[in-house]
């Protein structure tokens, strides 16, 4: 048995993790202990955090020196012998992905996490597997199980630096960190920080409700963008051969490649505020992709750029789901529901604001010259305006088209997305009619697929129920002609 | 229908409690809203008591199962029809649940899993529910021999 020293791991011999993954482990206890003592630092207590922090020091290092892997010519075997044993045998067959990526402890200890996820719907958001390696080793194991799991491609060349079709600048992902994030999202935030500066306004001073408020903002917009930003650093994605690589991130650094063949479904996306800019973003449904660390586990294929350079890429990277087929708008039917949903939603809002408008009016019709008796009334008229509208441009923009090998859906009022499936990925089909629908002659239907995240679905709008139809059946008809092919789309 | 009536009997149990709890402990919570929310819980439990009624024998009549050898079909629905297909050649797991009702009326449900979602076929008696299960592992099971002088799926 050898220990982690950065040579390349040989077939069948059982190596151990880097030795800092016991400190990486041992990390998150002496931070909750630490907090413990400066809250309850009295007595005794001191003395006996410090001996549960050793044992944890201790329990971790047991973990790590009883716990081999070894790669074999068929499969990887991570095996632990501590009190409660494991084997856990993952055959290259049924991998999905071997990743790496690397947080701010592995740049301190030169090491990185090799990440090992099998094709499974249960268990999609956590890897099978999370080795840390030092970095040269981390990169050759990579390097060779890639070379098993996405075929004949010379591995040597990963090292190389490929010309990707399109180049994402700083500026873009900050682009893409600040306007990706969903226009509902945003509105929530800044609604969050008028409200903070209205109440400090008001109070000439940081209140309490004020710094919720600010807080809430932080949180909803700030954060995630900021995230955004961070994990999507240094972008840079190219394919080689049926094999897409993507390389980003700023604290924690990714090195993430996949099959082609394992991509379920391709979203193009676009929020408001980047239609407004004229740019668009790509996602994946890929499976086995996950990292453990919580961020979004859809990759994105394109940061938002400009129309014409994310079409460009789209057509470079992943060619087979460009779907150049012919699109149908919504029939009649579908206005009538959209309409009386409309009607409906406006309908509840305008009861519910009833009582609320009667007391803001009562509360506030003695002050002399303003507007405020009557702003619940007309903040509902405008929300109400607003359902309208949406419903109009729902209707408009809402398509779904199918070709022989896909089909797809657009949808989205506000931020609109067209998502291209491939027949053959699909699991289920689901069709929907409420009451409404039935009167109106039209249904819903519902796409599952395998996922990043286990299931996902994808649903259409209003169409005719023959028309939804279709998709059950064509996947049918591919499976009994055998264009179907299990050995390309098992998973 | 009998067991659907059971089970619907517990949750309206549950929300008759939750609706006597509300009025006697939510007054001064609520203050000026405390009438108006029984009021509308009132509504809500009346609504509920309807569809308690309708639903069991709507579900029943409209139900449908269909297994070919390559797909299944489910259609059901009281207000809202789905029809759900699940391709034989998608399904990863198949199973048979009891819970304590269906357990003293002999019902089962079967679950048909597939990699992205899952489809029940349910209130079947136990027999029946076996048989369409045996089915089912049949199917995939002569769909996998079938394959078996293939290479090994990716």
């Amino acid at each position: 048995m050898t220990d982690d020293t950065g040579a390349p791991a040989r077939h069948g011999e059982p190596i151990r993790c880097h030795p800092s993954i016991v400190v990486e482990r041992s990390l998150s206890g002496i931070v909750v202990l630490a907090v413990l003592v400066m809250q309850l630092g009295r007595g005794a207590l001191p003395a006996l955090l410090a001996a549960l922090f050793v044992a944890v020091v201790l329990f971790n290092y047991r973990q790590w020196s009883r716990t081999t892997v070894r790669f074999n010519e068929t499969d990887v075997v991570v095996e632990r012998n501590t009190l409660f044993k494991t084997k856990k045998t993952l055959p290259y067959a049924k991998m999905a992905s071997v990743n790496i990526n690397r947080g701010v402890l592995n740049r301190v200890f030169g090491t990185a996490r090799l990440q090992i996820n099998i094709n499974s719907g249960s268990g999609a958001t956590v890897p099978e597997a999370v080795l840390t390696f030092s970095e040269d080793t981390a990169e050759g194991i990579r390097a060779e199980m890639a070379q098993r799991l996405y075929g004949s491609e010379p591995v040597s060349d990963e090292e190389e630096p490929a010309e990707p079709t399109v180049a994402f600048s700083p500026v873009d992902v900050i682009v893409h960190g600040l306007f990706s994030v969903s226009t509902y999202q945003t509105v929530f935030g800044f609604a969050f920080l008028a409200y903070s500066v209205f109440q400090l306004h008001l109070s000439a001073g940081v209140g309490g409700t004020a710094l919720v408020s600010l807080l809430m903002f932080v949180v909803v917009q700030v954060a995630p963008s900021v995230s955004l930003i961070s994990h999507y650093y240094n972008y840079r994605v190219y394919r080689r051969g049926d094999t897409i690589y993507l390389e980003h991130g700023l604290i924690r650094t990714y090195k993430t490649s996949f099959a082609v063949s394992r991509i379920n479904a391709v979203r193009v996306k676009r929020t408001l505020a980047a239609r407004l800019l004229g740019r668009s973003c790509i996602e994946a449904e890929v499976v086995g992709l996950a990292s453990g660390s919580g961020e979004s586990l859809r990759p994105a294929l394109c940061l938002l750029k400009d129309d014409a350079s994310q079409q460009r890429l789209l057509e470079d990277l992943v060619p087979e789901f460009v779907y150049e087929g012919a699109r149908e708008k919504q029939p009649e039917g579908a206005k009538g529901v959209l309409r009386v949903r409309a009607a409906v939603a406006s309908f509840v809002l305008a009861l519910a604001m009833v009582y609320p408008s009667i007391a803001v009016y009562r509360a506030t019709a003695a002050l002399p010259g303003t507007l405020l008796p009557f702003a619940l009334p007309f903040a509902t008229a405008a929300v109400v305006l607003v359902i309208w509208y949406a419903t109009r441009v729902s209707y408009r923009i809402t398509e779904f088209g199918t070709d022989s090998n896909l089909f797809t859906f657009v949808n989205g009022a506000v931020d609109r997305e067209t998502v291209v499936m491939n027949y053959d990925r699909v699991q289920t089909v689901r069709i929907t009619e409420g009451p409404v629908a039935r009167f109106f002659g039209v249904a819903r239907g519902q796409v599952y697929l395998l996922s990043a995240i286990g299931g996902a679905s994808v649903g259409s709008g209003y169409f005719d129920e023959s028309r939804l139809a279709a998709i059950g059946e064509t996947v049918m008809e591919r499976i009994a002609s055998g264009e179907y092919d299990y050995r390309k789309n098992s998973v | 229908m009998l067991s659907m009536y059971i089970d619907y009997a517990v949750w309206y149990l549950l929300l008759l409690a939750a609706y006597f709890a509300v009025r006697t402990y939510a007054e001064r919570f609520l203050g000026p809203y405390y009438d108006l929310v029984g009021y509308g819980l009132v509504f809500v439990l009346a609504i509920t008591l309807v569809y308690i009624a309708v639903a069991p024998p709507v579900f029943y009549a409209r139900y449908r199962y269909r297994i070919t050898d390559d797909r299944i079909d489910v259609r059901y629905g009281v207000l809202v029809i789905r029809h759900i297909l699940v391709p034989i050649e998608r399904v990863h797991q198949v199973e048979i649940a009891r819970g304590p009702i269906n357990n003293l009326l002999d019902l089962a449900d079967v679950t048909i899993t597939t990699a992205g979602g899952e489809a029940s076929i349910r209130y079947l008696e136990v027999d029946e529910a076996e048989k369409v299960a045996d089915r089912l592992n049949d199917l995939i099971g002569r769909m996998l021999r079938e394959r078996v002088p293939g290479p090994a799926g990716a």
